[in-house]
């Protein structure tokens, strides 16, 4: 039993986001957004400096724990590149990355971005991106597919579990911001902080972050020591991070109050980085409707299960 | 890979042994040892003396206290695997996780010798004087009073929502010894004999079931200094100890994730009928029940390498005690499903309704979710 990363991830990690931010941290984000076309500059060339593209997190445990690593700084920066789909991309096929898609209109966030894609669906076909449609807000993009093979079941759970560490460093950051804010505002002669009725949000919100993270880490550990329950996992882990983000952010926005939907606070800006995450490719209600599916009888791993 | 969530081969043996000791010692029908027919307490007495024979009641503590040293993750799942088959130790369990651990860190070589081998016997009930009507979560601000007097103290006062105590031979009591600048100072432990006829005990009757809360009086109980747990007017430091070893308290999920388990089993054929809304109420509480039971374990594994940190406990227990309710309701409907069945369907029906019971004080006993709360978010709050 081991409930942490490994040093070597957790100090990638931290590298990782010290280098986010002297690269612009927030600013990468605002910029990329005003012009979806600098969204490879200069974040592409600052991972691969980092070593990102020489991870292999599906056959070597370890890079797997620095990529989940890295996609979590990502999320802390909503850096507006797609980290973990690119981590995730299959041993098989020559592509630059693997995206999730669902439904009769698969888009992901990949506009403005001139790489080689695949994506699968949660049935394990797979599909050659050949064409982006318009790109629309947070960089989604309609995808023009061919298709290729059903073969890309053994891709799916780590595909699902990497942009949820993402989804993480989003939360991360948002909680954090919003315990610095309710330190220093103040109302009625106090700051927020010492009002009951903020304390007890903010618990709500750690408790469904903390949660997640744990989830995180053992979606992580199945996906990449290849148990037979390793998509189950991964979408329980997807469901989980959903509601975290739900609460969260929702947290997070009512103690910003008025401020928080400003964009001069990074919090307007996380919070709409996160949709993209959020929605693709299935909502809460869709990932719980395909999970319970796929257990039929059968609980989800556990003591009894 | 560092992560690793494997409690590994001898958690898996011990949980193998555990559940076929359950499997043959326990009476069919069995719901915990607090009911009506005192046929229960009895079944929990004998498996208590079962478990101890074994060498696994006390398995956690050291070998010279009658333990075996065993990991924190084999005491895991003994906690585990009790809760989830209702605590089949009845009172015992309090005696084992931390009166005993208590006495071996505060007690002295007397006190040790007297208390420790009947607890590792699984001869003895303690219960606990904490409580009173005055002082529930701000607990120093408790009446009841120990004086001294010539070698001795006397002790008066009430308790209330005492756990076990018609049933405990033993009382590990907090009293005010004396009145300081702060009302955590001048509180002292005494661990005090219940069959004197200075301590009355009234049971409460509770939805919970009855022998579960009492009121405890103590009028003009006498003791004598050897009754004084550690250092007098500084008992509040051995609550926050007794709190330690509660951290990571009952394990709860244990017991929704086997009963969320077994729905399906029970239900049969009739779960394809059960409405799919309610189906994927049950996927997400299963999916509460990993979560809960991974923060716990994030606490064990934080604890056992030194580094205590009372904000992921109280995450923990906030998850928890949340995860018993929102069980318990998903539980409900699904045994409403049922129909009139065979004995085995009947007894998941009573365990599901006994959860749902139980479930109501999750968020108030041993520490209420308002604490939690503080706890956690004094923490969030702290300066970095």
């Amino acid at each position: 039993m081991n409930t942490e990363l490994g040093d070597e991830a957790i100090e990638f990690g931290r590298q990782a986001r010290r280098a986010i931010e002297a690269a612009g941290g927030d600013e990468l984000l605002t910029a990329a957004v005003a012009e979806p076309a600098t969204r490879e500059m200069p974040a592409g060339p600052l991972l691969a400096g980092l070593g990102a593209w020489e991870l292999s997190p599906r056959t070597d445990p370890d890079d797997a724990e620095a990529a989940a690593a890295l996609c979590r700084a990502a999320g802390w920066w909503a850096l507006p590149y797609p980290v973990a789909e690119r981590l995730a991309r299959p041993l098989d096929l020559d592509v630059d990355g693997l995206s999730v898609v669902a439904g009769p209109a698969p888009a992901a966030p990949l506009a403005g971005l001139e790489l080689r894609w695949a994506v699968v669906d949660p049935d394990g076909n797979r599909s050659r991106v050949v064409g982006c449609g318009e790109p629309g807000d947070a960089f989604v993009t309609r995808l023009r597919l061919e298709p290729l093979d059903a073969a890309g079941a053994a891709d799916l759970a780590l595909a699902l579990v990497l942009p949820c560490w993402t989804l993480l460093g989003m939360l991360d950051r948002a909680l954090e911001l919003t315990v610095a804010h309710v330190r220093l505002r103040e109302q009625f002669g106090r700051p927020l902080a010492e009002f009951q009725g903020v304390q007890f949000q903010l618990t709500d919100a750690e408790v469904d972050r903390s949660g997640l993270e744990m989830l995180a880490k053992h979606a992580l550990w199945s996906a990449v020591s290849g148990r037979p329950d390793a998509v189950e996992d991964a979408l329980a882990l997807r469901m989980a991070a959903l509601e975290a983000a739900e609460t969260v952010l929702r947290v997070c926005h009512q103690l910003h109050g008025a401020v928080g939907f400003c964009d001069e606070t990074t919090l307007s800006w996380i919070s709409r980085a996160s949709q993209p995450l959020r929605r693709l490719p299935l909502g809460l209600s869709a990932t719980r409707d395909l999970l319970t599916r796929r257990l039929g009888r059968r609980p989800l791993s556990g003591i009894y299960g | 890979m560092s992560l690793d969530f494997d409690l590994g081969p001898a958690a898996d043996a011990l949980r193998g042994e555990l559940r076929d000791l359950i499997d043959r010692h326990l009476p069919a029908g069995f719901l915990g040892a607090f009911t009506d027919d005192p046929a229960d307490l009895a079944a929990a007495q004998r498996f208590c003396r079962t478990l101890a024979e074994r060498n696994l009641l006390c398995m956690a503590w050291p070998p010279e206290y009658g333990g075996r040293g065993a990991s924190v993750w084999e005491q895991t799942v003994v906690r585990e695997e009790m809760w989830a088959h209702h605590e089949p130790r009845g009172a015992q369990y309090m005696g084992v996780n931390w009166v005993g651990p208590i006495i071996m860190r505060h007690g002295t070589e007397e006190q040790k010798r007297r208390h420790l081998p009947p607890i590792a016997a699984g001869e003895v009930i303690w219960c606990q004087g904490f409580s009173e009507p005055e002082a529930g979560s701000d607990l120093a601000s408790l009446r009841t009073a120990a004086r001294r007097d010539g070698d001795g103290w006397v002790i008066t006062g009430q308790k209330i929502w005492t756990s076990y105590a018609t049933m405990a031979q033993w009382c590990f009591l907090l009293a005010r010894t004396s009145r300081r600048e702060r009302k955590q100072q001048g509180l002292t432990i005494f661990l005090v004999p219940m069959d004197d006829p200075a301590v009355e005990v009234r049971p409460l009757r509770t939805m919970m079931g009855p022998h579960h809360l009492n009121e405890v009086f103590f009028d003009g109980l006498r003791v004598g200094d050897d009754a004084v747990l550690g250092t007098v007017d500084e008992g509040w430091a051995i609550v926050g100890d007794v709190m330690a070893f509660e951290r990571v308290g009952i394990a709860r999920y244990a017991r929704c994730e086997r009963l969320l388990a077994l729905a399906p089993v029970v239900l049969g054929e009739r779960w394809e009928t059960v409405p799919a809304e309610l189906r994927g109420r049950w996927v997400r509480a299963l999916t509460l029940c990993r979560r809960a039971r991974l923060l716990a374990y994030r606490v064990v594994a934080l604890q056992d390498a030194g580094r205590v940190r009372p904000a992921d406990a109280a995450a923990y227990r906030i998850a928890v005690t949340r995860l018993d309710q929102d069980s318990a309701e998903v539980l409900m409907e699904l045994a409403a499903e049922l129909p009139a069945g065979d004995d085995a369907t009947e007894y998941y029906r009573a365990e599901v309704a006994d959860h749902w019971r139980y479930s109501q004080a999750a968020t108030v006993s041993s520490g209420s979710i308002e604490m939690q709360r503080i706890l956690l978010s004094r923490s969030m709050l702290a300066d970095k």
